[in-house]
This record gives C-alpha cells, structure tokens and sequence, in this order.
C-alpha cells in the first residue's frame, strides 16, 4: 500500500471512520444474521439426517392383524428387496402428571430383539429393562415431571407402576414437549402388568431405494401378507430419510435466510448511500485524480477497493460471531427436532458462501454508484459546487399551514432526490420487513388463538372400544359441572387417489402424517371451523363430508362436489365432498355426520370449567365398562403448537429487530452526508442572522420529515409483505395462509424507532454544524 | 523553426444555458511553440478558462480542432483522455487541488502513479528533486493544510510537471497569492519554460512582461489581440 493512490485510499477510510464504521457495522450485522442462519441450516440439516439415519428407521410399518410370529418374520426378512425386518408393538396409553394427563405412547420391543430396526440409543440405565421398569425418552423427562416412578394407565383403565431404569435417545421422533407425548420403551413382560396382551401387530420393515421404490416393496408385502391370512390393517411409510420436522426447518430456515439475505441488501444499500455521500465530497478530488492522469477505471477501482475494504472489515468482523450464533441456533433447533448435535464443524462451503455474499453483494450493490462518481467528467468535477437545488422544479415547495422552517427543510430534502430516494428505500425495506415480521408473528398467535378457540370444548377422551354414542351420552348426563358432551367416532384412515390407496406417511408418534375420519353430530356446538369453501355439515348428509385444509392438500385439493374416496379399516368409502375447513392443530381430517341409526363412538368430547370433570366422567364410563385410553386438554394441543411455532416466531423478531437497526443506521449515514456536504451553505446562513438554534432545527425538522415519510410507506409497504410472508409460513404450518394482522405494536415501535433515529442522527449532525464558526464554514471544501 | 506544440484551427465553444446558448469561445485560431510562456487574459466570461479546458481535453470543442503536442485533442476518445493529459499535461489551479489526506511528496507522486511513468523505486527521488527545484523539499512530508498558500502552489507546480508534460497549463495560478509570492509563482513558470515547456496561463494579472512571452488578451469570446507571435 505505498503507492499513493492507496495511501489516499486508507487515509480516505481514516477521516471518514465514523461513516466507514457505520457500514461496517450495518454490513457485518447482516453477515452475523446470514452466516448463524446457514452455519444453524446446514448443520442442523446434516445432523439430522445423521441422527436419523443412525437409529435405522423403518422404511415401512404394516399393521398386520392377530400379530407377527417369529416364523412369519423370519419368512419376511427372507423376502426379496426387504433387507431389515422386526416385530413390535406400540400402545397408546397415558400418564398424569400434577393435574393433566398426557398421552403415552409404549413402545414394546421384545428383549432380544437385535434392534436392528427403529433402534435407539441408551443414554442411562440398560435395554432391556426389568418387567417393572421402563425406559424414557429423554425428551419426555420434562414433559413427564422427571419421575423416577411412572404410574401408567392402560387402555382400559388399568394402572401399572413402572421404575424408569433409563433413559434412551430416539432421534426418530420429534420431541415430547412439542407432541405433549411421554414415550416409553418396555418389554412385552412389562406390557403384561398392564393386563395387555402383547402382540406384536407391527411388521417394521427397511427397504433401500426412494418412496416408490418403498410403497412398491411395502404394497408387495401386504399382498403377500393377506393373501397368507395375515390380513395387514394399514401400512404407513413416512418419507424415507427425513426426521418428522426436517421438512419444516428445512422450509422456514430457507425463509429466515431471504430475511437475512434482504437484510445484506439493506446494509449494502447503506454502503451505497454513505459511499455514494463521500463520493460527492470527493467529487472535486475526482476531477483532480483524472487531470492528474488517473482513467475512470483506475478511479473506479480505488473505490471498489474502498468498498472492499469495508466489506472485508465487515466479514472478518461477522465471521466468528455468525458461526457462535449459527450454533447457538443449531442448538435450539437440535432441541425442537431431538437431535445430538455430534459434529459441530462448520462445512467450508458456509464460509464461502458468506464470504461470497459479503463480497460480492456491498460490492454489486455500490457499483452504480461507484461508477456513476468514476465517470464523472473532469469538468463537471471541478465545477461541483455540493448539494444544489433541483433544475427542474419552477417552483419552491411550500407547505400548507406549515411553518416556513418545515418547507425548507422538505426543500432540503428533495434537492438530492437520487440519495433521498435510497435513503426511503432503505427506510421502507428495513420498516417493511421489522412491521412484516412483527405482522406475521401477530398473525401467528392469532391465528392459532382463533382457531383453538373454534373448539369449545376442554377434553376429548378417546376410549379402548366402540361403544354406542347414546349410551355414551346417557351416562354422562347426570355428571355434575359437565355442560356439554358429544360423542364421536375416529378412525384412522387412507386416501385413495387414482383408484389406489395412498400409504399412510404417518410417522411412529402417531400424530405427525396422521389422517382421520371422524364421525360426529352434524350440528356440533362443540366446534364451529372456518369454512373456506362449501358448507359444514347438515342433518341428513350420511355421505357427505366436509375436510380440512390438510386432508385437502393429501387427496388433490378436490372441490366441493366432488367424491372423495377413502380407504377405511380395510373398507373403500366414497363421500361426497360439501366444504373445505380451515382447522388450527388437528392432523388431516375427513369429518362426516355421525349415522344416526347406528351411532358408534370411539372419543367424547366434553366441556367443562371445573377441572375434575375429566376425571368424573372417567369413572361413570368405567363404572359402565367402558375405557378411556388418552385423555387430551385442549390447552395441551395449545401448548403442542407454541412449543412448534415459538423458535421461529422468536427467530422472525430477532431478525425484523436486526432490519429495523440496518434501517437506522442506513438513515443515520444520510443525514450524516447531507449535512456534511451543505456545511458552507450553513455559514452562508449564519453570516445573513441565522443562530445556530436556527441551523440546528433546519436540520432536526429535515431528518423528522425524511424518517417520517420513511416510516409511513414502510407501513404501507410492510401490510402486503406480512400477507406474502404469512400466507407462505401458514401454508407451510397448517396448509392454509395466515391472517393478514396488523401488530399496532409493531407499527408504532417502528414508527417511534424511524423518529428516534431520525432525530438522533440528525441531532448528531446537526449538533456538529451548529458548533463550527462561520469561517470554518465558509472555508470548508 | 520549431514546431507548434499546441495548435487551434477555427475553434468554437458554446455552452447550452437556459437563457439561451453561450458562446465562449469563437473561431479561435491559436499556436503555441515548445518553451513558449502565454500569459491569457480578459475579463470574467471573456472565455480564458474555456480555451484552458479545451487545451486539456476537459471540454470538447463544438467546432474546430485542437492539437496537443501531436494529437488531435477533439478526437481523444473519452477513455484516452484521461492518460493522455497525464502524461502531456501539467494542471495547476487557482485553490491548488492537492489531495488533502496525501503528504505533499505523495501528491507529487500521484500522477507518476496513474501514469507509470516512472517505477515506483525512482518517483520518490523524482518527487523530491521536482520540490527541491521548486524550493519546498523540506515540506515533503507535510500534509497540504500545514503548508502556506505560496508553498501549496509550488507542491502544485511540482506535481504538474511529475511526469514530464511538454505544455503546462495553469488556471489563474496566483488569483489566491500575495503579490511577493505570485512573483515567486511566475519565476517558477519561466523557468519552467525556459526549460522547454510550453506554458500557457490564464491570469488576471496584465502586467506579466517580466515574465511571459506573449499576452492574449481575450473578449467575447475571441482573441483581441496576441493571436500571433
């Protein structure tokens, strides 16, 4: 760097290091929020493919009836294309914890199988355990209070105690907190004492190759099944390779990175400002430098080395801290998916690829400008004389009732349109996208408040067996605190498209893939669903069938109208379609009226306000004979969707609050040049009776009307953004597009934020104009 | 007889204005020789800077050609402009335009740099020996603010000739000088010429006999009188 060009260039980045600091800043911000999300991305995408691929999940599970023998499996694991088999069990049964009982799922795994197939890690204790004891998983722990004891309660109702004797890790399931499920794992002599027979009724099965090549292998053996007398009930075959939330976190970490990437621009469009604001000081020097025989390229290139400079600052800045936020991120995720982060290496390609974005876009973005400066001519170079007031406008702005103060400042403003214009643009991006996240995540909430409050319901109990739904209501009729209690009937089901039953995706927690028909009294009160298309149910319509937004998107998205045909407990029913619902935390659902000469239920809705009315009802049907095998609170399938939803809520607010700080500093680095550059014209205002309050307010009212105009298109702006944004994650969460809801929150802290820096950074410059004597002014270059 | 280092044949400028285009220059015929020292002059708006800026390529005539030691100047293209009037011409201002974040030897340095004229080794020795014969060696390593108005135009001076240019332009080099030192500024352009370069300068200053072969004097827009030798 001797020769003089660059020692102009690092004495350059020198005097202006208050604004180069800035662009660092605004630009390694940026960088810290891309580098964590695609550090947390690629390591989380990595290591939960890692994680689940190493508890060898099963490719296919089919639910054969009266169980697997171990003749049976040893004729399966012969057949061709199967390369793993094995026989388990899975109960759902349920635990209480304080008050509230939570699903339990028991995975019954006889203790020498070679766990070869869904297999899990040990953490604590040893497999198998005693014929009392159990092992967790680890995610369950919390959810389950911890025990040390665990008192589960059978379908049926009977109870057993069991001695937690370890703890394993399952990376195939999504974690207990966030599916409000405690997972079990004992041995078919543990199931006995919860007076259960054990059948192994599960064939797992791996098979190599792609889902068709899966469903193929899975259909295969079904037929071969059934056609030896083995009749197979379902076969459920979740997408090979990928964890239960995989796709998700792949989705919205790919949306947090645009946020991310949109946030680089923004900070790339302040280096552009605040380069394009030291350019037009330099201007006359420009003009020096190409007199002195520098060509346009070797003065472009001196700025882009400037520009370099910056944005290598920045990354070596960003480049630690975006990799100890990425982990920390990855850390979050590892727990909303249940994965053990073993490899924390961060692939090169990341460091590439934030080093390319760091480069490459400050460097894009400032080439216009850059260049435009580089171009200029020598003699307009020389003749520059700083800010100068439009050529094209006639007539002085004036506003209406506004004081003279406010029309002079509007006046400033528009005399460098081209900067003004990048100065709204980086307040309307940067408001825009802090209101959009803020929108969205209100939209969120209030999406998933609305719709749980479409249930007007508190429980649902699901029993062992199908009893009839009148007995079921004349039971419970005399239940004290129970207002109001309905029947209904659910059953899992299969889609069948193009004359060939869909295999079920579900995945082995039972609820993720899940699709139901539910029977239930046309008249409900106890729901009252948004309806998007058609009509709910009415009286009379045994063939009809309203769906919900998720059975939608798995049988083609049909209209109302049309026939639907579903594979039920090995029967084939046809519907005729009459709505389309939107449903909050409900896996797909094909609901029709339940059949009034032969109503059968399998769950009972209740609602209620004394909390021990679960409970009663419990022991009124149990006095009848009849078993509740889960008990489910609808403020658990509340907390189940915060505890899915709140990391990226959280991760949309850390963003919009990074947008709204880029933004800030991008407004502060304008005023900052703007006043700079019309440092003369201020002695010029001095030496004609203008104190320097004068000077001072000019300047503040200047900045007040830029922010303000900032703030209120970013509103504007940030209104059709919250409903892309929104309509993309809702979809992408409950298959349906959020709300559009505004945050007056959000609005008004943006608003309040553009206004404070806005006035603080004019207050900063024009604190310094105010303080420099006239003949500094008159005299500055 | 020597041959012209700058010749202009029938050169007219007009600039656009909103009132109406503005004739600077008219049919202009004009021819310098090597060591020659034009001193032009005129009232404001006569066209004296304009006929400079022609001279360096920093405006284009709207009609007419210029030559600049050998070269067609009105048919440089935009690209070419910029190392040719580094390596042929020397530029001095009125203000100076030094680079205010340089040392006065960088400064000096700087066209050698753009222009490559000589290798890095050798453009310190080279700066000092051109602030030495103008007198401010001692100031090399001073940053321009710290320097008076007489030594900033001398480091001025210096730099424009760095790369050896045969014509040295100056755009009323002494308008921002005392007198004493003016008279420094113009012994130094003499010499200059004396030397072998031909020196044009446009000045306020009428009485230049001392020091400059020939005065132009120029009004409206052409040459009232000195158009010859």
């Amino acid at each position: 760097m001797s020769r003089p060009r660059y020692t102009k260039l690092r004495r350059d980045l020198w005097h202006a290091r208050g604004r180069v600091v800035l662009m660092i800043v605004a630009v390694a911000l940026s960088l810290i929020a891309i580098g964590a999300m695609l550090t947390a991305r690629t390591v989380v995408l990595r290591e939960a493919a890692a994680n689940y691929a190493a508890t060898h999940p099963a490719s296919a599970t089919l639910d054969v009836a009266g169980g697997v023998t171990g003749d049976l499996l040893e004729q399966v694991r012969t057949r061709p294309g199967i390369t793993e088999a094995t026989a388990r069990q899975t109960v759902t049964a349920r635990v209480r914890v304080g008050g509230t009982w939570h699903r339990m799922l028991l995975f019954v795994i006889d203790a020498d199988d070679p766990l070869r197939v869904a297999r899990f890690d040990v953490e604590r204790g040893a497999w198998p355990p005693p014929a009392d004891g159990l092992l967790l998983e680890r995610s369950a722990l919390a959810v389950l209070g911890g025990p040390r004891v665990l008192t589960v309660t059978a379908p049926g109702g009977r109870s057993g105690s069991f001695t937690v004797t370890g703890v394993v890790h399952d990376a195939a399931l999504a974690p207990a907190a966030q599916e409000r499920t405690g997972y079990g794992y004992l041995t078919p002599a543990g199931l006995s004492r919860l007076g259960l027979s054990p059948n192994r009724d599960q064939l797992k099965i791996i098979v190599s190759g792609n889902q068709d090549a899966v469903d193929a292998r899975a259909r295969e053996l079904a037929a071969w099944l059934t056609a030896g007398g083995h009749a197979v009930h379902a076969v459920q075959a979740p997408p090979p390779g990928r964890h239960p939330h995989q796709n998700q976190v792949d989705t919205i970490t790919l949306l947090f990175l645009g946020f991310a990437a949109a946030a680089l621009v923004l900070a790339a469009v302040v280096v552009a400002t605040t380069l394009g604001g030291m350019l037009a000081q330099q201007t006359r020097q420009i003009g020096v430098l190409k007199t002195l025989g520098a060509t346009t390229g070797q003065v472009l290139g001196t700025y882009l080395l400037m520009t370099l400079t910056v944005a290598v600052a920045a990354l070596i800045l960003a480049a630690g801290p975006s990799v100890l936020a990425g982990l920390a991120l990855t850390d979050l995720m590892a727990g909303l998916l249940n994965l053990d982060i073993t490899d924390t290496s961060v692939p090169l390609r990341v460091f590439a690829a934030l080093a390319a974005a760091g480069l490459g876009v400050p460097l894009s973005v400032a080439l216009v400008p850059l260049t435009r400066a580089a171009r200029t001519t020598v003699r307009s170079a020389l003749d520059h004389r700083g800010a100068t007031a439009s050529r094209t406008r006639q007539r002085a702005i004036r506003i209406p009732g506004g004081n003279r103060m406010l029309s002079f400042a509007v006046r400033n403003a528009l005399r460098r349109r081209g900067r003004l214009m990048l100065t709204l643009v980086l307040l309307t991006v940067g408001g825009a996208l802090f209101t959009g996240g803020l929108n969205t995540a209100d939209a969120w909430n209030t999406w998933v408040r609305e719709g749980l409050a479409r249930r007007s319901y508190d429980t649902e109990i699901t029993l062992t067996a199908p009893v009839s739904a009148d007995r079921l209501t004349a039971l419970l009729r005399d239940v004290d605190g129970l207002s109001a209690a309905e029947p209904l009937a659910v059953l899992p089901a299969t889609p069948v498209r193009d004359g060939q039953a869909e295999i079920s995706r579900t995945y082995p927690d039972g609820g993720h893939g899940a699709f139901n028909l539910i029977a239930l009294p046309a008249k409900s009160p106890l729901i009252d669903f948004e309806i998007l298309e058609g009509r709910w149910l009415d009286t009379g319509d045994q063939d009809g069938a309203v769906i919900n937004q998720g059975a939608a998107t798995r049988l083609g998205n049909p209209r109302p109208g049309e026939k639907i045909t579903l594979s039920v407990e090995g029967r084939t029913r046809v519907l005729r379609l009459v709505g389309i619902a939107a449903e909050v935390g409900g896996p797909a659902a094909v609901y029709t009226a339940a059949d009034p000469a032969v109503p059968t239920a399998t769950a009972i809705r209740l609602a209620h306000d004394d909390p021990s009315v679960p409970g009663q009802v419990e022991r009124y049907l149990a006095t009848a004979g009849i078993h509740a095998q889960t008990v489910m609170p609808v403020t658990e399938l509340s907390m189940a969707i915060d505890e899915h939803v709140l990391i990226f809520i959280q991760t949309l607010i850390v963003l919009a609050a990074l947008m709204a700080m880029v933004g800030a500093l991008g407004l502060a680095s304008a005023m900052g040049i703007a006043v700079t550059e019309r440092t003369r014209e201020f002695g010029i205002m001095q030496t004609i009776g203008a104190t320097s309050r004068t000077v001072r307010l000019t300047i503040i009212w200047e900045g007040l009307a830029i922010g303000l105009t900032g703030c209120l298109i970013a509103l504007a702006v940030g209104v059709p953004l919250s409903a892309g944004v929104g309509s993309f994650l809702g979809r992408l969460s409950f298959g349906l597009p959020l709300p559009l809801e505004l945050s007056v929150t959000g609005m008004a802290a943006w608003t309040v934020l553009g206004l404070a820096a806005a006035t603080t950074a004019t207050l900063t410059a024009a604190r310094r104009a105010s303080r420099l004597t006239i003949r500094e002014t008159l005299a500055y270059e | 007889m020597t041959a012209d280092v700058i010749t202009l044949n029938g050169v007219t400028k007009t600039y656009p204005t909103p009132a109406g285009d503005f004739l600077a220059l008219d049919k202009t015929d004009l021819a310098v020789v090597p060591g020659e020292f034009v001193a032009v002059t005129g009232r404001s708006g006569s066209g004296k800077s304009t006929l400079l800026n022609l001279l360096a390529g920093i405006d284009r005539p709207t009609s007419g050609q210029i030559q600049v030691a050998g070269t067609d100047v009105h048919l440089l293209p935009e690209s070419r402009l910029s190392s040719w009037r580094g390596r042929t011409i020397g530029m001095v201002f009125q203000f100076f335009q030094l680079l205010p974040t340089l040392t006065v030897a960088e400064n000096v340095m700087l066209p050698m740099d753009f222009c490559a004229t000589y290798p890095p080794r050798l453009r310190r020795p080279r700066a000092m020996e051109l602030l030495e014969r103008v007198g401010i060696a001692e100031q090399a390593d001073k940053l321009p603010a710290t320097l008076s108005g007489g030594q900033q135009q001398r480091a001025a001076i210096a730099r424009a000739l760095s790369n050896d240019p045969p014509v040295l332009l100056a755009d009323e080099p002494t308008g921002n000088l005392d007198s004493a030192t003016a008279e420094v500024i113009w012994e130094l352009f003499a010499a200059q010429a004396a030397s072998g370069t031909a020196v044009v300068a446009v000045t306020h200053e009428r009485d230049l006999g001392r020091w400059a072969h020939r005065r132009i004097d120029l009004a409206d827009g052409r040459i009232a009188t000195g158009a010859t030798r």
